[in-house]
């Protein structure tokens, strides 16, 4: 499509700079979108498009930059000066308020009145039902948000942007949970909000359907914009190729052989409802397992599986070290030797109000106790040993994790499993957020537990992560293994070539 | 499609906040408890005397035992609103037993023993239910407000008089003995706060649970534990303020859950768990303590007492420092 004058554009933004911590996460991104325009956004995890949305919607602020829409211009926006602006964004999972009717969702904070602040709920309900059917959407208007599936709920979401007289609606992942009816529905949505002048910005890891939705794509990589290109004549290999780039530092060192030993940890036909199919597996002493698809393929879901955090609707059986495996509780698989490191350090991982040695020493606290009763100067220099083992920066035991840099709080996590005495560590996206430097030392850390026998296995959504970590990689897709790709001599594009691959969801 | 109104205002940053640019930091509670003396010690030159101090710590003592109690709860983000029908509970407990079989032995058994097995009970609930500490507490208390009356009949429950002996007249070294009992209270839970895996699970759990749980905790079990160890405590106070009182009243733990769970909060513990010393707590009650005596010798009239106390809690906390 030919661009056209400025007085077109929706949504303009100028160099928008970001750093946390120190790390610069959008480089003087520049990006516009005309009305009536789907713009896809795309880019690996950690490319910056997460904190590029969140500036969009006024969730963050930038460092500096500028971004002009309806006609004003803004150092940064907060959420409501992004609403007033026509900005609206709808979340993977919207943020709708379950209990409440779809009308009441679709009229938050603008309900029609009837005087005395009383809500006029049959003008409310008349006017959704009006609006829904503007937009195609058949939804019933008085159920309870919380009965409609996620697919409606979006709709829902969708219905009370155009409400809000939006007009640049931001989609973050917007088909992740749904089927190929639901996408498909979704995708016809789209295009009608975008006939009417709608801008929409389209951010999925899904490139088919990126490509085929799209009138320009615009690449992100290292939060640089690498390139704006036209959807209608790009194609898969070239997206592929501008998304991974041409790594000229390849800082990770050669993967060594290393001497494999014995099966340790055997999945036959494991499955589980409604996110793994039929999983047979088998994994070596030292061996370090890498897993990757896209979104809800299954990868985190076996991890899950393997660590024992889900177990309920689990069929099929699996061995460690020989014996049964059937975990029941996370402390029976601890009590086996296998420790879970979460993705989510913040959420589910440390425990921010105590020190390093306490989060250090918590998985395996009885081993520093003798009838309930704490040895707290072995604590302390088991915590110091292990700091220091790790690199971890400051090797202050006593202070405060909440305090360090997402490195070291991701190497005081490992140094938990390590003192538990982890035989297979169980590992999601384990150097998400984290610096190149402390990201080779943890890649080093988990190569030097395979090299002393243990196993590893990681949920990693990073290319050059998985080639240079793994000794085998497993693409999972529809909750089954897909394939298995060698590291040797795989190149990234290769990687996310297989990755992309459709099989259960094509787009017209 | 025209875009409504929107201002170019800056969003503000974090308000300018008087109280933290005070800079008295955690010395805040000690700073208010020397206020207070100064201020009182002037007015009034009894306050100082030996006897006067000994009576404020006797009449603070029962409370502290609960708000010992009650701060380990509060390191979990857990909290027990029961703890004062508990006590009344186990205050009528006592006074039965001893009425009806005269053994001293049996009626604190029976004083402790209900109190344990109130809070562990209120453990199990809290530990296999979706519905938060406060609501269900909320329940247990009235349940046990209602269960006081039954047992009491109405009236007071009499003839506990060698209790009485005990912590309502006794004293050694003219300390009176349920001063001694507070603070052994407080020093038995600084010291499983602080060296044992039960006190460190509780700082865990309340700092995180998922991690906790993630960490091989079992969180359900530790729960009730702390809350049946909470209730050990409540048991200890009901028996204690049996003698005291040297009878059993179905009224007569009413508005502790309050003042307990003020003294914590008051002493740095947030009520967002994960965090917080029992010491603290000791200057939560004294700080209760303090005002309550101060009032009564500087002559403030009976009906300002409760809205001066409200005052000087609500700035107590205000000015704690943030976590």
């Amino acid at each position: 499509m030919t661009m056209d004058p400025a007085a077109s554009l929706a949504i303009k933004v100028q160099g928008v700079t970001k750093s946390f911590l120190g790390q610069r996460v959008l480089d003087d991104v520049d990006f516009e979108v005309a009305r009536g325009e789907v713009h896809g956004l795309v880019g690996k995890n950690g490319a910056g498009k997460s904190t590029f949305m969140k500036i969009l919607s006024g969730a963050q602020p930038p460092d500096s930059g500028e971004i002009v829409v309806g006609g004003k211009a803004f150092k940064a926006l907060n959420p409501i000066e992004g609403r007033a602006a026509g900005i609206a964004i709808v979340y993977q999972n919207p943020e709708l308020h379950l209990d409440l009717s779809v009308a009441a969702n679709i009229f938050l904070g603008a309900e029609p009145r009837k005087g005395f602040g009383i809500i006029d709920d049959r003008a409310m309900e008349s006017r959704a039902t009006e609006l829904l059917a503007r937009l195609g959407l058949s939804l019933p208007v008085r159920t309870r948000l919380g009965e409609l599936d996620i697919a409606e709920r979006q709709q829902v979401a969708i219905a009370k942007a155009v409400r809000e007289q939006a007009h640049v609606l931001l989609l973050d992942e917007p088909t992740a949970a749904l089927n190929k009816a639901q996408a498909d529905f979704l995708f016809r949505l789209i295009r009608d909000l975008a006939k009417q002048g709608m801008a929409i910005v389209y951010v999925s890891h899904h490139l088919d359907e990126v490509l085929s939705i799209s009138d320009r794509i615009t690449i992100l990589r290292n939060g640089r914009k690498v390139a704006v290109v036209d959807g209608r004549s790009s194609d898969k290999d070239g997206l592929i190729s501008m998304i991974v780039g041409r790594s000229l530092d390849a800082v990770e060192p050669q993967r060594e052989a290393r001497a494999s030993g014995a099966p340790f940890l055997n999945l036959a036909g494991v499955s589980r409802e409604g996110r793994l199919d039929d999983v047979s597996l088998s994994v070596n002493k030292g061996e370090i397992v890498g897993l990757t698809g896209l979104v809800g393929g299954g990868a985190n879901a076996l991890a899950a599986v393997i660590a024992g955090l889900d177990h309920r609707q689990v069929s099929g059986s699996m061995t460690l070290g020989g014996e049964a495996y059937a975990p029941r509780a996370v402390r029976e698989s601890i009590g086996r030797g296998v420790l879970f490191i979460p993705e989510d350090m913040r959420g589910r991982g440390l425990v921010m109000s105590l020190s390093i040695a306490k989060n250090i020493s918590l998985a395996a606290l009885k081993s520093l106790a003798s009838m309930g009763w704490l040895n707290l100067g072995k604590e302390t220099s088991v915590a110091t040993e292990m700091a220091e083992r790790l690199d971890l920066n400051p090797r202050a035991p006593s202070r405060e994790v909440r305090f360090l840099s997402g490195g070291n709080q991701r190497k005081a996590l490992l140094g938990r499993a390590i003192f538990a005495d982890g035989q297979l560590f169980v590992l999601e996206e384990p150097t998400q957020g984290v610096d190149v430097e402390s990201q080779r030392q943890i890649h080093d850390h988990l190569r030097l537990l395979a090299s002393k026998g243990a196993t590893v296995i990681f949920v990693s959504t990073d290319l050059e992560e998985l080639i240079a970590l793994a000794d085998r990689i497993l693409v999972l897709r529809g909750g089954r293994i897909e394939q298995e790709l060698s590291p040797d001599g795989l190149d990234p594009e290769h990687l996310l070539a297989a990755i992309q691959t459709q099989s259960t969801r094509s787009v017209n | 499609m025209t875009s409504p109104a929107a201002t170019v205002t800056q969003p503000t940053a974090s308000k300018p906040n008087f109280v933290r640019s005070l800079g008295l930091g955690r010395f805040t509670l000690l700073i208010v408890l020397l206020l207070i003396v100064v201020v009182t010690a002037i007015g009034n030159p009894r306050f100082l005397s030996i006897n006067n101090l000994l009576n404020i710590l006797f009449q603070v003592s029962t409370l502290g035992i609960v708000a010992a109690g009650q701060t380990i709860l509060l390191i979990t983000a857990g909290l027990d609103l029961s703890v004062g029908a508990a006590l009344s509970v186990a205050g009528l407990a006592t006074a039965l037993t001893v009425m009806s079989t005269g053994s001293l032995a049996l009626g604190i058994g029976a004083g402790v023993a209900s109190g344990i097995v109130i809070g562990a009970v209120n453990g199990m609930l809290i530990a296999t239910n979706r519905a938060t500490p406060f609501i269900i507490t909320l329940g247990t208390m009235t349940l046990l407000q209602g269960i006081a009356i039954l047992m009491s009949g109405g009236s007071p429950i009499n003839g506990a008089g060698a209790l009485f002996n005990v912590f309502g007249m006794g004293d050694f070294l003219r300390v009176p003995w349920p001063v001694y009992a507070m603070l052994l209270s407080i020093v038995a839970v600084f010291l499983v706060l602080r060296f044992t895996t039960l006190g460190r699970y509780a700082f865990a759990i309340g700092g995180n649970e998922e991690a906790a749980r993630l960490s091989g905790i079992p969180v359900r079990r530790i729960k009730i534990a702390l809350y049946a160890l909470n209730g050990l405590f409540v048991g200890i106070a009901g028996v204690i303020l049996t003698g005291i009182l040297n009878s059993g009243l179905p009224s007569m733990g009413t508005g502790y859950e309050l003042r307990a769970i003020a003294a914590v909060v008051i002493g740095g513990t947030p009520l967002i768990g994960g965090r917080g010393t029992v010491w603290g707590t000791l200057g939560g009650v004294l700080l209760l303590g303090l005002v309550s005596n101060s009032m009564n010798l500087l002559g403030v009239g009976a009906n300002f007492q409760s809205a001066v106390l409200g005052l000087i809690i609500t700035a107590a906390v205000l000015l704690q420092k943030k976590a």
